[in-house]
């Protein structure tokens, strides 16, 4: 695939957006894509790394993707240029259900670098925003800086049929920090969204999912109307390579999205 | 009488087996070590070794293999995918644990996205399988509701004569009954009775240790710690286990041209499950060794509808440290569930 767009998001974290070059390759995307897929997005010569698709079911034209730089294979996606061709495997996974979302209200809890898989939901919704109900977004950064997507929460903020909630982590905030401050977990139970006709999807750092779970609870939500997605590491994405498994489940084929009940059944110290 | 295949008659099988197209591969010691080798005259089986150090996995799913080529001129990228280099094969002298090993394996590799690679060269190779006289210490087919004389993942069944001069032949498939016709003027038929079989004791109750791993409650138990506290997360067991399958893939080479390869990889090292971020969901030696057993005798039977082990006792037999399903199993199986 093209690079055609490449954007930085917060200090290592970028975004590109992909165009594809075969026009067969593009319209099987587009028939097997929807929100909550991942990819295997590659360069050869260094390897492939596992992200989810970060542009919503609604918008096939392309794909984009957010990653931190961090190793071999995002070092080498960083530091390709806009007209450089990288590979991409996929879409792969399940997906979130949102035509089982229609008509309900929707919660989006999000914390870091998770945001580009609830982002992907966020849009696949809005873009259709007259099926859904009250749509609420909290997220939380460790630092002003680390916040990804910044021209799109300005867009939510200021955006009449949506509900946004910013937050940083005690210290991360700058001087002239005007939202919240406070981890995730504490300013959801803050905001006590209503648990009635509402759908939660929460991703964020395991540590951030396994406090938002409990947060939850207190305020009422049920199990089953609660979504995650988990971000195991892997290497094939076909169900083969072992290294996704969680229980019997590979993460790959039968998730990455699962509800919190789901979730539940698994065994929890080996999330 | 039963057909038999007489030893003195092996060089004119591998002979005929070769003039009609197979290639022959078997035990085979080598320096240190042994494995199932290619070979080129029936002097080069070494048919006495309870079973070879190296499981019948690696000629089928390599312990390091081309997945693809890549060549990158001016802004184009071409790839060329590997297939694995075709022709059939016979595999003589297989133990009955290392076949049943790749029967274990045939519906991960075939479920949902379908492995070629595997698949193609089981569809080539021809399991003849030699039942098993003797046993040693760490064998524990018996403990996994096998017997020296399993068929499962077997093309033909040899069973050993007493005088030790031959095999009794049975054929289980039509691919069995294709290599065997090819050295039918070789066998005989004669009423020699079969040597007894390996005697090998049941070490385990499976089904007591099965309830007692199903058991929720049990995943974060104290045995876990203690079992593994000698595990030094070599992956030796891993890599010799005629049924872990795990892998890794990696490119080798530069930004002009190289090879995308699957390896081995293993449950038991650090970083295999760590994240990105830092976080890894099996931090602990404890829970990489739990991973280990609970893959074999809870995940996997649940998923495949068959344990992931065949009672090699590979595991155990090499483990630098002296562990091994065989003792945890065994521990686990005096355990209330």
């Amino acid at each position: 695939m093209k690079i055609v767009g490449r954007h930085d998001e917060a200090p290592g974290v970028k975004t590109m957006r992909l165009e594809f070059q075969n026009p067969a390759d593009h319209e099987e995307f587009r028939q097997k894509y929807r929100t909550g897929m991942f990819g295997l997005y590659g360069v050869y010569g260094e390897g492939e790394s596992t992200f989810c698709v970060a542009s919503p079911e609604t918008r096939t034209d392309y794909i984009e993707c957010t990653f931190r730089q961090s190793g071999r294979v995002t070092s080498a996606l960083a530091n390709a240029d806009i007209g450089d061709l990288i590979t991409f495997r996929g879409p792969y996974g399940n997906r979130f259900p949102i035509e089982t979302f229609h008509g309900k209200n929707l919660l989006f809890i999000s914390g870091g670098i998770a945001l580009p898989p609830t982002r992907s939901v966020i849009w696949s919704c809005l873009d259709q925003r007259e099926k859904f109900g009250k749509v609420t977004i909290i997220y939380g950064a460790r630092t002003v800086a680390d916040l990804v997507y910044k021209h799109e929460l300005d867009e939510w903020q200021e955006r009449a049929d949506v509900d946004l909630v910013l937050t940083v982590d005690p210290g991360g905030e700058s001087p002239d920090w005007k939202n919240k401050v406070g981890f995730v977990p504490t300013v959801l139970e803050e905001a006590a969204p209503s648990p009635e006709n509402c759908i939660a999807v929460i991703c964020g750092p395991p540590i951030m999912i396994k406090f938002t779970l409990i947060s939850l609870k207190k305020l009422g939500f049920d199990e089953t109307n609660v979504y995650t997605t988990l971000e195991n590491r892997m290497k094939c994405g076909v169900g083969k390579c072992g290294r996704c498994n969680v229980g019997s489940i590979y993460v790959c084929k039968e998730g990455p999205v699962f509800t919190a009940a789901e979730v539940s059944r698994m065994p929890a110290a080996d999330l | 009488m039963t057909r038999c295949l007489f030893s003195n008659k092996l060089e004119n099988c591998v002979t005929l087996w070769r003039s009609a197209g197979y290639s022959v591969i078997g035990p085979v010691r080598k320096d240190a070590t042994s494995s199932y080798a290619a070979v080129e005259h029936a002097a080069d089986f070494d048919l006495g070794m309870v079973l070879p150090d190296r499981s019948i996995k690696e000629l089928f799913f390599p312990q390091t293999e081309p997945m693809l080529h890549y060549t990158i001129k001016q802004q184009a990228i071409n790839t060329e995918e590997f297939t694995p280099p075709a022709g059939k094969r016979i595999i003589f002298g297989v133990r009955p644990c290392d076949a049943s090993g790749l029967s274990i394996d045939d519906p991960l590799f075939g479920w949902d996205y379908k492995d070629e690679y595997w698949f193609q060269r089981r569809n080539e190779s021809v399991i003849v399988t030699i039942a098993c006289t003797k046993a040693d210490d760490f064998c524990l087919c018996t403990s996994l509701k096998l017997a020296p004389d399993s068929t499962n993942g077997s093309d033909i069944l040899l069973r050993p004569l007493e005088n030790n001069n031959g095999w009794q032949v049975e054929e289980l498939t039509e691919r069995g009954r294709e290599a065997f016709s090819a050295i039918a003027e070789l066998l005989q038929e004669a009423s020699e009775p079969t040597a007894p079989l390996a005697v090998v004791p049941e070490m385990f109750n499976l089904d007591t240790c099965v309830a007692w791993l199903q058991n929720p409650e049990n995943f974060e138990s104290k045995f876990w710690k203690d079992i593994s506290m000698r595990c030094i997360g070599c992956g030796s067991c891993t890599y010799l286990c005629p049924t872990c399958h795990c892998f890794d893939i990696q490119d080798e080479g530069d930004t002009y041209s190289g090879i995308r390869r699957k390896n081995w990889d293993s449950c038991s090292f650090a970083l295999f499950t760590m994240h990105t971020s830092g976080h890894n969901p099996r931090s602990t030696q404890s829970a990489r060794w739990r991973q280990r057993i609970m893959h074999k005798f809870n995940y996997f039977p649940g998923k495949f509808s068959v344990n992931s082990c065949s009672g090699c006792g590979r595991c155990t037999r090499q483990c630098p440290v002296d562990m091994g399903i065989t003792e945890t199993l065994q521990k686990i199986s005096t355990l209330h569930p």
